[in-house]
């Protein structure tokens, strides 16, 4: 069980992480989407594995899941939630104001100059084909 | 010195009781209350007038609340509000000590600044520019005064939260573009914190920084090497809050979009990440927790410089006057953990008594890095303002960032580091003032070069209103003023600084002083 | 007291910048009172301080820095005060018609008082701190004087020049003053002083006077950063004649002299200064001869003569030391008066060129004759002020045994002296008489009486104290002497006559020679023309582009744009983070250990199928999102499969409220990812092949493996005594709830709760803001093509059959939300899930097509969330009413008919806020979403 739960969690954030270095921007919120189905994974496992047994107090008392782990997980899924929601808002609108949803707005020549007007404007794109 | 006498008379003259300190310790929670509830007012009204009195309001009753609640911090006792009336170790509590204290008035100020400057038209764009700042500031005060890790991992998303809202408020490509890239990489923070979070919590069973720090230092060899990871991981997450270099190149981008007023705003965002730093590496990852003395500051030490180095660059590169003040943020940034690294007290009261006057400075200038821009602002009164804030974050003689330099470079200790550190300083300050002197002379002195034309352009790309001379003006004014008390009153600062180093740099005390707060039922 | 001397001029540069109408004549009384008011201060103290006694005043400033506002008159302070207030005073009183018809006089008024007060408060410091202080205040303040033209691009450059140049001396200076701190373990002055062979023994000496040096002749512009110092004459005359020649070059002397008793005295101290200084002097005095500028020959003799200053403080003898000080005030006098000159001739006749210039003598005698008697001083002739210092420091040349070398001292001294007279010379001959045809751009004539009297005056000076030295300037030289030597000055006698003496011949032969030089000018000009020129000037540029150029490419180099390029070092950091711990001792057996001894094995019993089956599910579609990546709809589906999967895993992890919120936000976020992917098409270009695929594999391999081997290992690991522990006991009877996540929730840890319903709400404002069209972002119209489609989606018709089934759900799920909600506290469900649910539900009846179902009768559903943020803050509150802390839960148990007596915790008012605000943010931000690109007047921040 431990394994399975740990190897899927490799296999979540791996993948997640391995989309979040793209450069599409549709792809790097799936790959969030991705870390942070592994990350919760991750912090439920904290409290240790118990199955069968919810955090729910029953008469007969006796071993429970570790209920705060749970809670936190709880918590991080609605903030994930909102996160996304925003990033996919602001992704959307980047992909209408830049013409395409490269995560660095490229495509979109007239703007740069004004955006990022120190002298690394134009240079920016083209040391990025260098770069990376 | 009357300035010293003076301010130290006013704080007598408050004369905190232990009945004041009861009073104050009930109030802990508004810090918070206040601003989140001003920000659900000022969605249910629509009038613009209503949502700027909320705004500007809210702001400054901080200011006078956390300036009360600054001597009773001051009276040495921690100050502990445990929410919901559980005991401690179980509920979350508030605590303030004085660095929690400095930091919201720190907080207060800096807000009313760019609240106030904001009212000349920065936030009309939309009907949600006043809500998203009170949020941001709620989840400031929130981290600065939580004492519970996973508290302050949500205190952490409520401002980064807003302050993406903020960053790209007004839309303009500039903003769309950084404002992306600012919150795709804070959000794998967020993952990343988490995963720290979950792995120190697996370890000790707790969440309270205080009960957490106790239970760390009396780990298993394995077990301790879990807390280490996820504390390096927390590392990771605050250096990024604080654009540390490797995690400082987006800083530029994003606080030169912004709009001035926000730009001012998000000086304080990178202390919240210094101030996590501060908080985890004395009192969880403390020096006194024998077998990881000092976990951070082999870490910090190198990034700290390799950051003033990049930060100074950063500087000279530039041509805009936005970015250079970005960069010179930066600057700032690892200059004063840098001074901290090294854990001593000196170093870190020095380093605190720098982050007041730098952050300061910052906001102050990022305001008249707006004015500067707006050809039509009146140009003689602008070109005093951005002459007096060029000397200010430079940390020039005779405003505090020159003191605060006399006391970091004074504070290091005479080893192998020491060279280092005053060059690096010493350095970044010369070519910040040639970068400032360039700067200032294209922007004022009529050489019509480069960045004018930029600068035009955005302008115009903004469409902003002419500023009223009132509302542009002061508030940078206002911000220089308060420089300009922190100077005189400086031996004053300088004292409550080490005292604060000195409860910083005695976790125990603090530990006990939390965890034995009465009350629970 | 004391310090009026330096606030008074301080609080006189308010005035001018005031009352910039004012007239001229008002004006520059308003910049003289308070400098009158503060001369007389420090005339007050003169009887003491001649008398030798030492004047303090101290304050504390910054007490845990050693850093006191201490002043400290003594001798050589009290000089160098007089001369910068007496000279300022003359300064002011030309400035006023220099300048009368330029509307900037009130600027320059302000300015000038302003350097005055810092200069003052240079010379009068009693602590080495506030000394820097002041320090890097007049290099400030001579940034924006040197400046002050700031139309002239010269003039801009050379104010940056002079500021790079002094102000990186002063950092240098300042950690030259930290190093002197540290070694004497205070920077009072006194103490200091006192501390001579402490420091000249330490084992930082070296470093410190290389540092404390670097300050002074940067900014006395000693050899080789002279530079500076000639391209500052674009700066306006009055200032260039104070600052250029009386006070700020100065500055750097002061220091030497200042530190004298400190530094001086060592081999490396005399090889420095003096090797410095002589360079300097011959520099200086080699360069004045081939100007062509009135003012730029007056900047290099400026040059030499603070070379031949800085050589005599190298002799470290203490008639040397006289000589210095005294030729310290013979050159401000005559420097002063000749700058005055200069600039009554580029007044009067529109140019300083010398070429150009030519007999003057006939239209302004007076102008003429005092400027020759200042140029005679500067030439060193008898009867003049100048012929005597330099008769001294010829004295010293031949005397000292600095270099080793015993006729280099004297032969530079002539040489230099020689050039000096022949400078001079061109200085009087070529402006004055020549006479030749050479047209004037204007007929000069004499300037008003008022402008002759500063530089008269002091011309006069130099002629009375040339003539009567011992009756005038001894009293005053003495006490200054003694400050620097910190010990009683050597007796010696200004006598004009010594008898004819090796000086004197060297006297003769530097005048023959600087004649002869003269005469031969032609010649000398045309062979310095063929002469490679070295400009320390073009060199200093070259560095400044350099450094430049370097800082540009490294910043693009490093702050690249990309991001893909920053997050891939953000996960590397965490990757080192996260391993680095177990990394540091023989790591392999470390590890080893703590798989033994936490027992991690291989599982003895094969998992179940229901888990493998999960696993197995979750693991494909994981990969099925990263393949299908660039069709936006698989990947949707897909990643929802995910997501349903992980819900899945949560349920059988025992985590049934996990799992109920999981599928809920799943569903929500499949809407929001469907109705969004039509804005998200991907652009013609896919822009991948940028980044090299492998690399990042094999990184995210990397942190994945890492991540979940820790995991695993921790997975592994013994349950460790937990705060959870304290929840199974005091849920039900302290917490009314059986549910503890749901009691955490609202209870325990229900200021998180609040926090987190903050971060939903403001996610939704945040996609109003994000998608704010009130203004269209700019380059839309660049780009038409993106325009966003402009339809509505939930407009479309949609089946029949699904809008009689939604219209069916709808009082269904009503119902299950309430149910939800009310049972939360005890069963998995809460508010989350029934705000997600309601949500949900409402999506649906939307895309049913009731158009209205997310905006029921167009009312603004952010003030659903906003009241239910409210309510839950209001509910927190109710208890500090009752004098418990905020969100302290209260219970009390109702009846209600038929289903009885229930358990009413506070909490669930909290929980029924968080439902609402729930409800409304996804709303708002689905339907937000949904509504992009339709027309504006949809969304719904307009509405108001």
């Amino acid at each position: 069980m431990n394994l399975l739960l740990a190897s899927a969690i490799a296999v979540l954030i791996g993948s997640g992480a391995y989309l979040v270095l793209r450069a599409r921007l549709f792809t790097v919120l799936l790959g969030l989407m991705l870390v942070g189905y592994g990350v919760n994974l991750f912090l439920l496992a904290m409290g240790r594995v118990r199955v069968l047994v919810p955090p729910i107090i029953t008469d007969a008392g006796g071993p429970y899941a570790d209920p705060l782990p749970q809670a936190l997980v709880l918590t991080a899924i609605v903030i994930g939630f909102g996160m996304t929601a925003f990033l996919l808002a602001l992704a959307v609108r980047s992909r209408s104001v830049f013409g395409s949803d490269h995560v660095d707005g490229l495509a979109d020549s007239t703007d740069s100059a004004s955006a990022s007007d120190s002298a690394a404007a134009p240079p920016v794109l083209v040391a990025r084909h260098a770069a990376s | 010195m009357i300035a010293t006498s003076f301010s130290v008379g006013v704080l007598s003259s408050l004369a905190p009781t232990p009945i004041h300190q009861a009073f104050a310790r009930d109030l802990l929670v508004l810090p918070v209350l206040l601003p989140l509830a001003a920000a659900c007012l000022s969605l249910l009204t629509s009038s613009i007038l209503w949502r700027r009195i909320l705004m500007l309001g809210t702001t400054l009753l901080l200011v006078a609340l956390s300036g009360w609640l600054l001597p009773m911090a001051d009276l040495g006792q921690v100050l502990v509000y445990r929410l919901g009336n559980w005991p401690v170790p179980v509920a979350i509590v508030l605590s303030l000590d004085r660095l929690a204290a400095l930091l919201l008035l720190l907080t207060a100020i800096v807000a009313t600044g760019s609240a106030w400057a904001a009212l000349r038209g920065d936030d009309q764009h939309g009907p949600h520019f006043h809500a998203a700042l009170l949020l941001l500031i709620a989840g400031v005060n929130g981290a600065f005064l939580t004492g519970d890790l996973f508290n302050l991992f949500v205190s952490f998303e409520l401002l980064l939260i807003a302050s993406y809202g903020l960053l790209v408020f007004g839309g303009t490509p500039a903003r769309v573009r950084s404002g992306v890239q600012y919150a795709v990489l804070n959000l794998v923070g967020s993952s990343i914190f988490l995963v720290g979070i979950g792995m120190l919590y697996s370890v000790t069973g707790t969440l309270n920084l205080a009960e957490l720090s106790q239970r760390v230092a009396l780990l298993d060899a394995p077990s301790a090497a879990f807390a280490r990871s996820g504390a390096l991981l927390l590392l990771v997450v605050f250096a990024l809050k604080a654009a540390l270099v490797p995690f400082s190149f987006w800083l530029p981008a994003a606080y030169s979009a912004a709009s001035p007023p926000v730009a001012a705003l998000f000086a304080i965002l990178t202390k919240v990440g210094v101030y996590a730093i501060v908080r985890m590496s004395t009192m969880v990852v403390g020096t006194d927790a024998a077998h990881r003395a000092n976990l951070y500051g082999e870490w910090l030490w190198p990034m700290a410089v390799a950051t003033v180095a990049f930060g100074a660059l950063a500087a000279i590169g530039t041509r805009s006057v936005r970015r250079l003040q970005s960069a010179l943020l930066i600057v700032s940034v690892g200059t004063m953990l840098a001074s901290m690294a090294h854990g001593s007290e000196e170093g870190l009261s020095a380093g605190l008594f720098y982050l007041v006057h730098s952050t300061i400075a910052a906001a102050a200038m990022f305001l008249i890095a707006g004015l500067s821009e707006q050809r039509d602002a009146p140009r003689r009164w602008t070109s005093v303002l951005f002459f007096v804030g060029a000397l200010s974050v430079a940390g020039l003689p005779p405003l505090s960032g020159f003191l605060g330099k006399v006391l970091m470079l004074q504070a290091f200790p005479a080893d192998s580091r020491l060279p280092v550190m005053w060059t690096v300083v010493l350095g970044s300050s010369l070519l910040a003032v040639i970068a400032l002197s360039r700067r200032g002379a294209a922007l004022f002195w009529g050489a019509a070069d480069a960045p004018e034309t930029s600068t035009l352009t955005r302008a115009r790309e903004q469409r902003r209103p002419v500023p009223r001379a009132l509302l542009s003006r002061v508030p940078p004014t206002a911000l220089l003023l308060v420089l300009a008390a922190v100077t005189i009153g400086a031996g004053a600062l300088s004292d409550f600084t080490q005292r604060t180093a000195q409860q910083l740099l005695a976790p125990s005390q603090l530990r006990s002083q939390i965890l034995d707060a009465p009350g629970g039922r | 007291m004391l310090y009026l001397i330096v606030l008074l001029p301080l609080i006189g540069s308010l005035f001018p910048a005031l009352l910039r109408r004012a007239s001229p004549t008002a004006m520059a009384w308003s910049a003289a009172l308070p400098v009158i008011a503060a001369l007389s201060v420090l005339a007050a103290q003169s009887p003491a301080v001649l008398a030798g006694t030492v004047v303090r005043a101290d304050w504390p400033w910054l007490p845990a820095a050693g850093l006191t506002l201490a002043l400290r008159i003594d001798g050589l302070s009290w000089l160098f005060g007089m001369m910068v207030l007496v000279i300022g005073l003359l300064v002011q009183l030309y400035a006023r018609y220099y300048m009368q018809d330029d509307r900037e006089l009130g600027r320059l008024y302000a300015l000038l008082s302003l350097f005055m007060a810092s200069m003052l408060g240079l010379v009068l410091s009693g602590n080495l701190l506030l000394l820097v202080v002041f320090w890097e205040a007049t290099s400030l303040v001579s940034f924006l004087l040197i400046g002050f033209k700031t139309a002239d691009p010269a003039a801009r450059a050379g104010a940056r020049t002079a500021l790079a140049v002094t102000a990186g001396g002063g950092l240098a200076l300042f950690a030259g003053v930290l190093l002197l701190g540290r070694i004497v373990g205070s920077y009072d002055l006194d103490q200091v002083l006192a501390a001579g062979d402490l420091v000249r023994a330490h084992a930082w000496y070296r470093p410190t006077l290389v540092l404390v040096l670097l300050g002074a002749f940067t900014k006395s512009a000693q050899f080789p950063f002279h530079f500076w110092l000639p391209r500052a004459m674009s700066a306006p005359t009055p200032v260039s004649a104070y600052l250029h020649s009386a006070t700020m070059v100065k500055a750097g002397i002061f220091l030497l002299a200042r530190l004298y008793p400190t530094l001086s005295g060592t081999s490396e101290w005399l090889a420095i200064v003096s090797t410095v200084g002589m360079l300097t002097l011959l520099v200086g005095a080699y360069s004045a001869m081939w100007q062509h500028d009135l003012k730029g020959l007056l900047a290099y003799s400026t040059i030499s003569h603070l070379g031949l200053i800085t050589l005599l403080l190298g002799f470290s003898s203490p008639m040397a030391v006289v000589a210095a000080v005294f030729h310290v005030v013979n050159h401000a006098t005559f420097k002063a008066s000749l700058f005055m000159a200069a600039g009554i001739i580029d007044h009067e006749v529109g140019t300083r060129d010398m070429r150009v210039l030519n007999g003057l003598w006939k239209q302004m005698p007076w102008t003429g004759a005092l400027a020759i008697i200042a140029a005679s001083a500067m030439a060193g002739v008898p009867l003049l002020n100048g012929f005597l210092s330099k008769e001294m420091f010829f004295a010293e040349a031949l005397a000292s045994q600095t270099l080793g070398i015993r006729w280099i001292e004297p032969l530079a001294a002539v040489v230099a002296g020689a050039l000096g007279v022949g400078y001079s010379l061109r200085f009087i001959m070529e402006v004055f008489f020549n006479a030749d045809d050479t047209p004037l751009p204007q007929t000069p004539h004499e300037p008003p009486a008022f402008m002759r009297l500063p530089g008269g005056a002091l011309a006069i000076a130099c002629l009375a104290v040339g003539i009567a030295p011992s009756l005038l300037v001894t009293r005053q030289l003495l006490p200054a002497v003694g400050a620097v030597l910190q010990a009683p000055a050597p007796t010696f006698d200004l006598g004009i006559w010594h008898g004819v003496n090796l000086p004197l011949v060297m006297s003769v032969l530097a005048l023959v020679g600087g004649v002869a030089l003269y005469r031969v000018r032609e010649a000398a000009y045309a062979w310095h023309d063929r002469l490679p020129t070295v400009d320390g000037l073009r060199i200093f540029d070259a560095i400044f582009a350099a450094i430049t150029r370097t800082a540009v490419h490294a910043t693009q180099a490093l702050e690249n744009g990309s991001l893909q390029r920053y997050v891939r070092w953000l996960l590397l950091a965490a990757l080192v983070a996260g391993v680095a711990p177990w990394l540091n001792s023989a790591w392999m057996a470390n590890a080893w250990s703590t798989v033994r001894d936490t027992g991690v094995v291989w599982p003895a019993e094969m998992p179940d199928a229901a888990s493998t089956a999960v696993w197995l599910l979750l693991v494909a579609g994981t990969l099925w999102t990263v393949t299908s990546r660039h069709a936006p709809l698989t990947a949707v589906v897909a990643i929802s499969t995910v997501g349903l999967l992980v819900s899945l895993a949560f349920a059988r992890l025992a985590a049934p409220d996990l799992a109920l919120t999981q599928l809920l936000v799943e569903l929500v976020t499949i809407l929001l990812l469907l109705v969004a992917v039509k804005h998200l098409a991907p652009a013609a270009a896919t822009l991948e092949s940028r980044s090299p695929r492998v690399r990042d594999a094999l990184i995210a391999g990397v942190i994945g493996g890492v991540s979940g081997l820790l995991a695993w290992v921790l997975l592994e690991r013994p349950r460790v005594p937990s705060v959870s522990d304290f929840y199974a006991l005091a849920s039900l009877p302290q917490g009314h709830g059986r549910n503890m996540v749901n009691v955490i929730l609202v209870d325990f840890r229900g200021f998180d709760t609040l926090g987190e319903v903050a971060v939903l709400t403001m996610a939704a404002l945040g996609v109003l803001i994000a998608l704010d069209q009130s203004r269209p972002p700019v380059s839309d119209s660049s780009a038409p093509a993106t325009q966003p489609a402009q339809t509505d989606p939930f407009a479309e018709q949609s089946p029949v059959l699904l809008r009689m089934i939604a219209r069916a759900l709808l009082p269904l799920a009503a119902l299950m939300t309430v149910f939800v909600l009310l049972r939360g506290h005890d069963l998995p469900g809460g508010g989350f899930a029934a705000g997600m649910l309601t949500a949900v539900m409402l999506v649906v009846q939307a895309l049913a097509g009731e158009a209205g179902a997310l905006r029921p009768a167009g009312f603004d559903l952010r003030r659903v969330m906003m009241g239910g943020l409210m309510i839950a803050l209001a509910t927190g509150a109710a208890s500090v009413l009752f004098g418990l802390p905020f969100l302290t839960s209260g219970y009390r148990s109702i009846t209600l008919p038929l289903i009885g007596s229930i358990a009413l915790p506070s909490a669930m008012a909290f929980d029924l806020g968080v439902y609402l605000a729930v409800v409304g943010a996804t709303v708002v931000i689905v339907q937000r979403l949904g509504h992009y690109g339709a027309a504006p007047h949809d969304a719904p921040e307009t509405s108001q």
